[in-house]
């Protein structure tokens, strides 16, 4: 029985899992209904969520991924409900194309789960979008405590015996300088730690070049994907 | 979506795996997550949460779905580890400086225990009644005292 005195746990007991059948419809009507229930869902989550940062992470490989990508095919995005954040996801989904991996939409949820570092309280405090005409490349997201990421937001296709290389353009007078090399498009910490912490409106781009980076320290090759940072809210 | 799955599958993996001891259990809860990301992003409010509590929500529903789904997930009792150790490494993975843990250590073992299970191996009422060994009413009273005085602690 319960006592009526007794503080309400029911929040706290459908984050756990423990609510079955009709107590967890309940909850769940409840969520969709009542903000300050949903607050209160919201703040043990958040509290619990702590244990999902604690297990060895496993092997999560491209099989896996294979057999995700193949569910999207099959399964448009429901049509969202209006929110300025919904309207932007459903703007997206008119320009997504057949690739899946470059919307700015899953780029704001990945921004939003602050990924790209494991202390999730760190946000970015300079992000850089990579583009080619509407095409979006990559993110920059550069960290208050130095580091600076390079997320890939769609796949680049390399030619054998080349490479991708990143650069940024610190000042005028010092002209580009090599950030990062890689094979193929992959999230990339960049070396930038003998240059000044990047400001606003700084230079980054991608650029093809041979195999093993610029012969010449600059950039040579095409311009792949290039866009300037800006200060995050 | 890709860019998620590169930085939090492995984590995601590791989460259900813990809960469903399978590693092909685990997937599966993992590529349902990422269906069910993909058809709801628009109903993703980050005025309501974070990506991440809801991105995990999601995990943990699915991975509980099938967890609960018992035609066809044989439960094991020889698998799961003793309560006692079971929840002391769920809790020393925690930091030091956690408010989670400390409030969670300021518990009796056993209310602790409760909590922990239900949470870090998706442990139903039932299941926490046959591990330790305790009546279900026993399981039910413990866990609601046990969310107050964290809710108590934690503020």
């Amino acid at each position: 029985m319960k006592d009526a005195r007794e503080p309400n746990t029911q929040a706290a007991e459908y984050v756990l899992g423990l609510l079955e059948g009709e107590a967890k419809m309940e909850a769940e009507r409840r969520l969709a209904s009542d903000a300050s229930f949903a607050r209160e869902v919201e703040q043990w989550r958040a509290r619990f969520g702590e244990f999902d940062d604690t297990p060895q992470s496993q092997p999560a490989g491209e099989a896996l991924w294979n057999r995700i990508e193949a569910t999207f095919a099959d399964a448009p995005p429901r049509a969202a409900p209006l929110s300025a954040w919904s309207r932007l996801w459903s703007d997206i989904s008119v320009l997504r194309t057949a690739t899946i991996g470059a919307s700015l939409a899953v780029l704001m949820l990945a921004v939003g789960l602050g990924v790209a570092i494991r202390q999730a309280r760190l946000q970015p405090v300079m992000v850089a979008v990579l583009v080619d005409g509407d095409r979006t490349g990559a993110v920059v997201h550069a960290f208050a405590d130095g580091r600076v990421v390079l997320l890939p937001l769609t796949s680049i296709n390399v030619p054998s015996g080349r490479t991708l290389q990143v650069w940024t353009l610190p000042s005028r007078e010092r002209g580009p300088v090599s950030v990062g090399l890689m094979d193929r498009a992959r999230t990339l910490e960049l070396e930038l730690k003998d240059l000044p912490t990047p400001g606003p409106n700084q230079l980054f781009e991608i650029t093809l070049e041979p195999a093993g980076g610029s012969p010449n320290g600059r950039p040579t090759g095409p311009i792949l994907f290039k866009g300037n940072t800006a200060q995050t809210l | 979506m890709r860019v998620i799955y590169d930085i939090e599958a492995g984590r995601m993996v590791g989460v259900a795996r813990r809960m469903l001891r399978r590693q092909d259990l685990a997937e599966e809860a993992v590529q349902d997550t990422f269906m069910r990301m993909w058809r709801a992003a628009g109903s993703f409010d980050p005025a309501k949460g974070s990506a991440r509590t809801w991105l995990y929500a999601i995990l943990r529903n699915c991975a509980i779905s099938i967890l609960r789904d018992e035609s066809r997930f044989e439960s094991d009792p020889e698998a799961g580890e003793d309560a006692a150790p079971a929840t002391e490494s769920a809790l020393t993975r925690l930091p030091e400086t956690s408010a989670l843990r400390r409030c969670l250590e300021q518990l009796d073992p056993q209310r602790r225990s409760v909590v922990v299970l239900a949470y870090v191996h998706g442990l139903s009422h039932g299941e926490l009644a046959g591990r330790l060994n305790i009546p279900l009413g026993t399981v039910k009273s413990w866990v609601r005292r046990s969310l107050i005085s964290l809710q108590e602690c934690m503020g």
